[in-house]
């Protein structure tokens, strides 16, 4: 099965994952919700599929292109 | 009857020229010949040849230098053959109006220079020149590598830099929209001729552009690099803006081209072309009322908002993955051409970094060189911070961007959707004409947001209270009561209050107004002083 990775477009700090590992996404979808720039920035699927993996939890800083989660497609 | 003496005879005929010129045109037509072709088209790359026509009106192009190249004789003198010049340019009509444009063949010695009595293409070639004495567009469709070591075998001595200069080029980029598409690799010469342009495209994985190609960099650098990796689209597009926009094959690469052209002037001494508009001006847009969250926190859609307000279909955005906390478009407005430099709440809550700053005064100067009216939809928490920011040189950049709008002198509209603070905010105004201001009832500004202003100029109160976050909210609300936009309005701080869905009808009701000062005040500009 392929595999996606989920990038944040932009640095910031994690402030809330609204997604749960194994749950089916679609695209355009929000997985997590980072904030930058006193902003609630959301974390969009790109495609669907079945969220496999987070690799940041909340709270955690993240940087513009770091891979914050990985869907099954 | 005696004969005129003009009257033909049996021996004024020039046909046996005339065939030889039939023959000389045909061997131009077969470029590099069938197996350099096949070779390029292996690659997914058209020929020059195909490049033009599939560009340019039906039947459109008129060559000019066709006979250029190498010929070839026989021991009688006759000619056998021509191997021709690796460039290939003319005149042409793009949607019915006159352009100059041409290209390298690739097929032909990859492209490089090639050296007649006079340049045909790139800087200082004829349709350079073309381009600038009559007045119409330039479009460089380039495919080449630039000057060849190997020339200076040729000549005896080696060339001074510049002997064919960017002089010319530079001239056109205050006369005539210039447009470069890169179609294949550039290096040298022809990626610095694809930079001095209005507007740039290259096709996404199969087009390259950097000063010098990967065995430069190895030799000097010792580093081992790809050629996509090095100047792929990924790199010159979206990471360092060295061209605007990106697309996935050749025919999109033309239909972009065609589409930029159809909101320019032929030149600087005429109007962008007006054309019938079948979008109402009076049309409202419901979804305009719910478009801004309640929540300052929450981002929205700006691309989405700017469709709703400007004429149905007419957004051209330039430069949308390079500096994305601003969006800058050309779109329509009635029928009139207008720039568009939105924030994007999405990016950074749309404060300006240093890519953005320099995208923006980019554009800035493209819609004030072309006497288009710019319209910004501002939301704006000001400059970009942190360390980050300041590395970059994000206030010099910002700073020019603010000095490259109170240069312009084309009527601008400031449309404030959330957020105007501070320098960001200023430089979004038409300070040196009309300074015309308008809100939306979600509007607010400042000289800086009062989150991080309160923390900043009531800290000793705040430190010395029982509960220094509560005593810190309750300064925010006191100090946010007065940030109403309504009070300003009151005060004819800002010209405006609209109804978002009246955005469309006032923005085309003024924009059509401006006409007037836009047909008088046609003609080059001339910008002096220092941009910092």
């Amino acid at each position: 099965m392929a595999t996606c990775e989920v990038k944040a477009d932009v640095t910031g700090s994690v402030w809330k994952i609204v997604t749960a590992i194994g749950q089916k996404v679609d695209a355009g979808d929000t997985i997590m919700i980072v904030e930058s720039m006193k902003m609630e920035i959301p974390v969009i699927a790109e495609e669907g599929g079945t969220i496999r993996e987070f690799r940041i939890a909340e709270g955690d800083s993240v940087a513009e292109g770091q891979t914050v989660a990985i869907l099954e497609t | 009857m005696k004969t005129p003496p003009s009257s033909p005879s049996a021996t004024d005929d020039w046909s046996a020229e005339v065939d030889e010129l039939r023959r000389r045109r045909a061997w131009a037509e077969r470029l590099g010949g069938d197996d350099a072709i096949a070779k390029h088209h292996a690659e997914r790359r058209l020929t020059i040849r195909e490049r033009i026509a599939s560009l340019v009106d039906e039947g459109s192009f008129q060559e000019v230098g066709k006979l250029t190249g190498s010929g070839h004789y026989d021991k009688e003198g006759r000619v056998t053959g021509v191997t021709p010049a690796p460039y290939v340019m003319g005149l042409a009509r793009i949607d019915g109006r006159s352009v100059a444009l041409g290209g390298e063949d690739f097929t032909v010695r990859g492209g490089t220079s090639w050296s007649g009595d006079r340049k045909k293409g790139g800087q200082g070639g004829f349709v350079e020149d073309l381009a600038c004495q009559y007045r119409i567009p330039l479009v460089n469709l380039i495919d080449g590598a630039g000057g060849s070591v190997t020339s200076i075998t040729r000549r005896g001595h080696a060339v001074f830099p510049g002997v064919h200069g960017f002089e010319r080029s530079v001239e056109l980029m205050g006369s005539v929209p210039v447009v470069s598409a890169v179609l294949g690799t550039a290096a040298g010469g022809p990626a610095g001729r694809a930079i001095l342009s209005h507007f740039t495209v290259m096709v996404r994985g199969n087009a390259h552009v950097f000063a010098a190609g990967p065995p430069v960099v190895e030799r000097s650098l010792g580093q081992k690099i790809t050629k996509e990796d090095l100047g792929g689209a990924h790199l010159a597009v979206d990471t360092a803006g060295t061209i605007d926009n990106a697309v996935a094959d050749e025919r999109e690469c033309f239909a972009t081209i065609r589409r930029f052209l159809s909101y320019m002037p032929q030149n600087v001494w005429e109007l962008p072309p007006k054309i019938a508009s079948d979008d109402a001006a009076d049309r409202c847009e419901e979804a305009l009322l719910r478009i801004v969250p309640r929540s300052r926190r929450k981002p929205y859609d700006m691309r989405r908002l700017v469709e709703l307000v400007v004429d149905r279909g007419s957004v051209f955005e330039i430069q949308p993955s390079f500096g994305r906390a601003v969006i800058t478009a050309l779109a329509r407005l009635s029928g009139h051409v207008v720039g568009v430099v939105a924030n994007n709440p999405l990016v950074y809550g749309g404060a300006i970094d240093v890519k953005a700053a320099r995208k923006q005064t980019h554009f800035i100067d493209l819609c004030d060189t072309f006497h288009i009216p710019i319209v910004f939809f501002v939301d704006v928490p000001g400059f970009m911070v942190g360390r980050d920011a300041e590395v970059a040189a994000t206030l010099r950049e910002g700073m020019r961007g603010v000095y490259a709008a109170l240069q312009a002198s084309v009527p601008m509209y400031t449309v404030v959707i959330r957020k105007c603070y501070g320098m960001a905010g200023m430089g979004t105004t038409d300070k040196n004409g009309l300074d015309f201001k308008v809100a939306w009832p979600s509007a607010e500004w400042g000289s800086l947001p009062i989150e991080g202003g309160v923390a900043a100029a009531f800290r000793r109160e705040i430190a010395q209270h029982a509960d220094p976050k509560r005593r810190e909210a309750e300064i925010e609300a006191e100090l946010r009561a007065f940030a109403s936009p309504f009070l300003t309005a009151e005060a004819f701080g800002v010209e405006d209050i609209v109804d978002p869905r009246e955005t469309r009808p006032y923005l085309c009701r003024f924009v059509d107004a401006a006409q007037a000062k836009l047909r008088t005040s046609l003609g080059p500009k001339f910008k002096c002083g220092v941009r910092p």
